[in-house]
């Protein structure tokens, strides 16, 4: 599907663009529009199981919302506005809801466009694309390669770790003491295992004759082509329609500082 | 005409946080083609010699190297970075950490990338290297969802690709189960008919290497050059030098020196004579019933287990990996609960008892010991359940000292526990299981990875525990402990209980390669002698 | 970068991917503190999320290791699904210029108690500066935002800075360290 051909760097690059341009809105108009159309654009063309981006997408939802909810409750506006709102048996000042609006929508655009990101981004293809188009040093490149291949090492091993301490009696701290010095207990094993697992896998990578040298040829070359730009352009531009729609119906506004 | 591809010059290792050499004055060459063993004891610096001979060191060595290494007649220090692993590539022994990449073709093609290969030689080669170990059908699965002796192929294929003149395997087999290991080796015989290629494998195991290994290169504790010439002819005479050193030697050499018989001793089960060896027939005393599984089903991994354990059994608990081994032995244990059915203690339902009480009844040895380390010295960590159980201290330091006597770690007290060797710390972990007197002890794969020294050290200490009535479970790939020690063994396939009964019983089912199982080396020779016996029995 | 040898790398990078799925763990705990005491309630905590630039800089003690490891685990962390998304890699690169900061002020040759705390409150100046602009601090009364500049300087000095040695001393004598600055720097010291 397209959103997956594209190159990885101009795609992220893209997001990144729009993330920052975004963080210079704030009404809840704009982002919203524009959420609505990265989730089209991610469905329409992306390939994915769908399940899991609802799976990613909810706790986002419940985030967004904690924060709009947080900046109701909290908000620091002067008492004397005229206007307030009923929400819940309770009275808020409307002015205190629609900035509570942007923000959590705003935070919700972000999230849609890391999804969209996340989604349809092959991540070793990513980090190629860093090298070969961002000049990222190979050494870094391939460390921190290296380094995410341990996750799901790092997750059976917790694992493994909370039941042989279990069978040692120490999972029930009583105080806030013994409580800290487990976090220790745990976190010992799991970071010596991981440091030495990395020394080894370091050398091995050495071996086979890898030295963090700049020139290389690569297995799979990435390029940008003139079909990479059609992303960029379509998102942006949705980015200015979307902006010139909140501006015509005046809702737009700039950020400068409110909670 | 053979030409010297490696030479070694009076070459002595130190490490910076170490008095005593690593390695001292070695001299040796290796001639191109050559199949060679290096052996030594754990701690003998086998594998530092492996980082010398592929010109890792000196460059990212602590410490001092003195001497010459020489690869293709060049000093390994004159080649520009990256560049000796055309000349040398080794295979390393943890499956887990020889990988950058993700996918299998992906990490087939780093070294080449390294090595700038252009584009259209790489993706020929990636597959050409695959195809040379079996694994074309992987070629874009993920590294993570392999199994280890799979990993080792790739590792093998991803030397391979690189072409290099020597290849070294360093204890390539030791995280294998020996069914996965002795198809490695087998790969690597026809490697070696089908390609040229020097061979060099460092080995604290002997089994299965002596087709394939003709010179050995035996290095002592002190990183000395003890014994460098043809392997058999050394083997069959100083087999007993050799296994002093803590090497484990193959099955028939070791029985022919338990037995006391004399040098020229036999290196293949089929040598050894048929007299009548010793069966170990293990007293059955099954006493009360101790632990009882009913119907026990957990995720999808066990299905509808039915089994009980009785005081004094010593039971074995053997399977294919993922055939769910240790989720099984973890509900026994009451680590985990099972999502349907039930496990009863002494009659009383495992979720009625407290977690303290259950502790004092059931340890359980984990595959890696580090894993239940919970304190910074030895002495602490067998002291941590008795001092948290409210005992007086005179009673509990009589305890552990006891309890470390025992383990033979008395003079370690102050070490820190992830400082101890690997047989130190398996011992360690069984103290802390063993230290509240428990009376049964669940053992996770117990001599995995573990010398011949430390091996019968533990056998011997768990042998005793369960003389005194300690009931023991083991879980295990390797078919001669059960022969040995089991008395009864439970096999489990794909989640189910396939096999209930005495060890014997097993070895006389036809179906037992099917379980990825193999027949215990005293029953492979018994089946050998009787083969041959037989013909000649009845021309008789 | 060509000072730093392959294995530091690696075990920097492997240090970041275990601190990124430990601060996804402390958001949670972050949002109940924020429940209860309002938006303070971050910066009570706010030092975990400074810890592995310490840890990192304090083992290996190389230029650059805070500000890298820090960016790595924030950059695992978006990978791994974290809502703000992009936005959390600046944050994340922030703090880690802010704790490299200290170290570079000490031109990497002091690596005691004191350089780590100082570390960790420069992580929150850095981080306490960006987030005033980005979350929209000035929207708060004064004393309040005050307060959350104070309660984050003192977590990101006694968790990152003083937590953060405690368990890198730790993991030192474990041994596994032995090849890094940390680790020999303590075999000099037990020679001594």
């Amino acid at each position: 599907m397209f959103l997956h051909d594209v190159n990885p760097t101009v795609k992220a690059l893209t997001i990144i663009g729009a993330v920052f341009l975004l963080a210079f809105v704030f009404d809840p108009v704009t982002p919203l529009l524009y959420i609505v159309w990265t989730v089209f654009v991610t469905f329409v063309f992306g390939t994915f199981k769908k399940r899991y981006y609802v799976y990613y997408f909810i706790p986002f939802t419940l985030f967004a919302f904690g924060m709009f909810w947080t900046t109701v409750v909290f908000s620091d506006t002067s008492t004397v506005t005229a206007d307030s709102v009923s929400f819940l048996g309770m009275e808020f000042p409307t002015e205190d809801i629609w900035t509570a609006a942007a923000l959590g929508l705003r935070v919700l655009a972000f999230a849609t466009l890391s999804l969209l990101f996340l989604f349809t981004t092959n991540m070793v293809h990513f980090i190629l694309s860093l090298i070969q188009q961002l000049k990222l040093p190979p050494k870094i490149a391939y460390g921190v390669l290296a380094g995410y291949r341990f996750l799901p090492m790092l997750k059976t091993e917790f694992q493994q770790i909370r039941a042989a301490h279990r069978i040692r009696g120490v999972n029930r701290p009583d105080s806030w003491k013994e409580k800290l010095l487990q976090y220790q207990r745990f976190a010992i094993p799991l970071l010596a295992g991981a440091i030495r697992k990395a020394e080894r896998t370091a050398i091995a990578m050495e071996s086979k004759g890898f030295t963090g040298a700049k020139t290389r040829t690569f297995y799979r070359p990435m390029k940008v082509q003139r079909k990479d730009w059609l992303f960029p352009v379509m998102m942006f531009g949705m980015l200015g329609i979307t902006i010139a729609f909140s501006v015509y119906f005046g809702y737009f506004s700039w950020y400068d500082g409110q909670l | 005409m053979s030409q010297e591809v490696i030479r070694v010059e009076d070459l002595t290792l130190r490490y910076e946080e170490r008095q005593k050499p690593v390695l001292s004055r070695l001299t040796f060459s290796i001639e191109e083609g050559e199949n060679m063993l290096i052996l030594g004891p754990s701690g003998s610096g086998k594998s530092s010699l492996t980082h010398c001979l592929n010109g890792l060191y000196p460059r990212e060595l602590d410490g001092a190297m003195n001497g010459e290494v020489l690869v293709q007649g060049q000093r390994t220090d004159s080649y520009p970075a990256g560049e000796m692993a055309q000349n040398v590539g080794v295979v390393f022994q943890d499956p887990e950490t020889q990988f950058c990449m993700i996918t299998v073709e992906d990490e087939v093609a780093f070294g080449l990338e390294n090595l700038n290969t252009p584009h259209a030689s790489m993706v020929e080669k990636v597959d050409q290297a695959l195809r040379q170990v079996g694994m074309e059908a992987y070629k874009t699965a993920d590294i993570s969802s392999l199994s280890g002796g799979q990993k080792q192929k790739v590792a093998l294929a991803c030397i391979l690709a690189m072409e290099p003149e020597v290849l070294i395997l360093d204890e390539p087999t030791a995280n294998l189960d020996p069914v996965a290991r002795k198809e490695f080796i087998q790969l690597l015989k026809r490697l070696k008919e089908e390609l040229s290629f020097t061979l060099l494998v460092i080995e604290h195991k002997l089994e299965g290497w002596l087709d394939l290994l003709e010179r050995v290169l035996i290095i002592n504790e002190k990183g000395e050059l003890a014994y460098d010439g043809p392997l058999h002819d050394h083997l069959k005479t100083y087999a007993r030098d050799i296994h002093e050193m803590g090497i484990q030697l193959p099955y028939a050499t070791r029985t022919a020196l338990e037995q006391g018989w004399t040098p020229p001793y036999p290196l293949h089960i089929g040598d050894i004579p048929p007299v009548a060896l010793p069966e170990n027939r293990p007293v059955l005393s099954a006493g009360k019933a101790l632990l009882e599984a009913e119907a026990v089903h957990w995720k999808s991994i066990l299905r509808n287990i039915n089994v009980t354990f009785h005081e004094g059994e010593w039971m074995a608990i053997v399977g294919e990996n993922g055939s769910g081994k240790s989720s099984f032995s973890r509900i026994l244990a009451g680590i985990q609960p099972p999502s349907k059915g039930s496990v009863a203690m002494h009659g009383r339902a495992l979720k009625k008892w407290k977690e303290s009480e259950m502790r004092k009844e059931v340890g359980y040895v984990f595959q890696n010991p580090e894993h239940q380390f919970i304190t910074d010295t030895v002495y602490d960590e067998v002291a941590f359940s008795l001092q948290h159980a409210g005992m007086k201290e005179a009673e509990w330091t009589r305890i552990v000292e006891e309890t470390l006597k025992f383990c033979r770690l008395d003079g370690l007290e102050d070490q820190h526990p992830f400082l101890l060797s690997q047989g130190q710390k398996r011992r360690l972990s069984v103290a802390t299981m063993i230290v509240e007197n428990q009376n049964m002890l669940f053992l996770d794969e117990p001599t995995f990875g573990q010398d011949e020294k430390s091996t019968s050290d533990l056998m011997s200490l768990l042998k005793e525990k369960h003389e005194n009535g300690t009931t023991i479970v083991m879980i295990t790939h390797d078919m001669e402990l059960v022969d040995k020690y089991a008395t009864r063994v439970l096999v489990m396939n794909e989640g189910e209980l396939s096999f209930d009964g005495q060890p014997k019983e097993l070895w006389a089912r036809p179906d037992l390669g099917d379980h990825h199982l193999e027949l215990p080396p005293r029953e492979q020779w018994k089946r050998a002698v009787l083969k041959r016996e037989e013909p000649a029995y009845v021309s008789s | 970068m060509n000072s730093w040898k392959l294995k530091e790398i690696v075990v920097m990078s492997v240090l970041s991917v275990v601190f990124a799925v430990v601060y996804l763990a402390f958001l949670p705990v972050g949002k109940i503190l924020v429940g209860f005491f309002g938006p303070i309630g971050y910066d009570l905590i706010f030092g975990i999320w400074f810890i592995v630039s310490i840890i990192a800089a304090y083992i290996i003690r190389k230029p650059g290791a805070a500000f890298l490891s820090e960016t790595i685990a924030a950059a695992v962390e978006v990978l791994l699904g974290n809502a703000v998304g992009p936005m959390l890699l600046v944050s994340g690169m922030i703090q880690g210029l802010g704790a490299e900061s200290a170290f570079a002020m000490t031109r990497y040759k002091r690596y005691d108690l004191f350089t780590l705390m100082l570390a960790g409150v420069m992580a929150a100046v850095f981080s306490f500066v960006w987030g005033y602009f980005l979350s929209g601090y000035a929207a708060l009364s004064t004393g309040y935002v005050v307060a959350m500049f104070i309660a984050r300087i003192i977590s990101g000095a006694i968790i990152s800075g003083v937590a953060g040695k405690a368990l890198s001393d730790a993991l030192a004598k474990t041994g596994v360290l032995s090849s890094f600055a940390l680790g020999k720097e303590q075999r000099r010291k037990q020679a001594a």
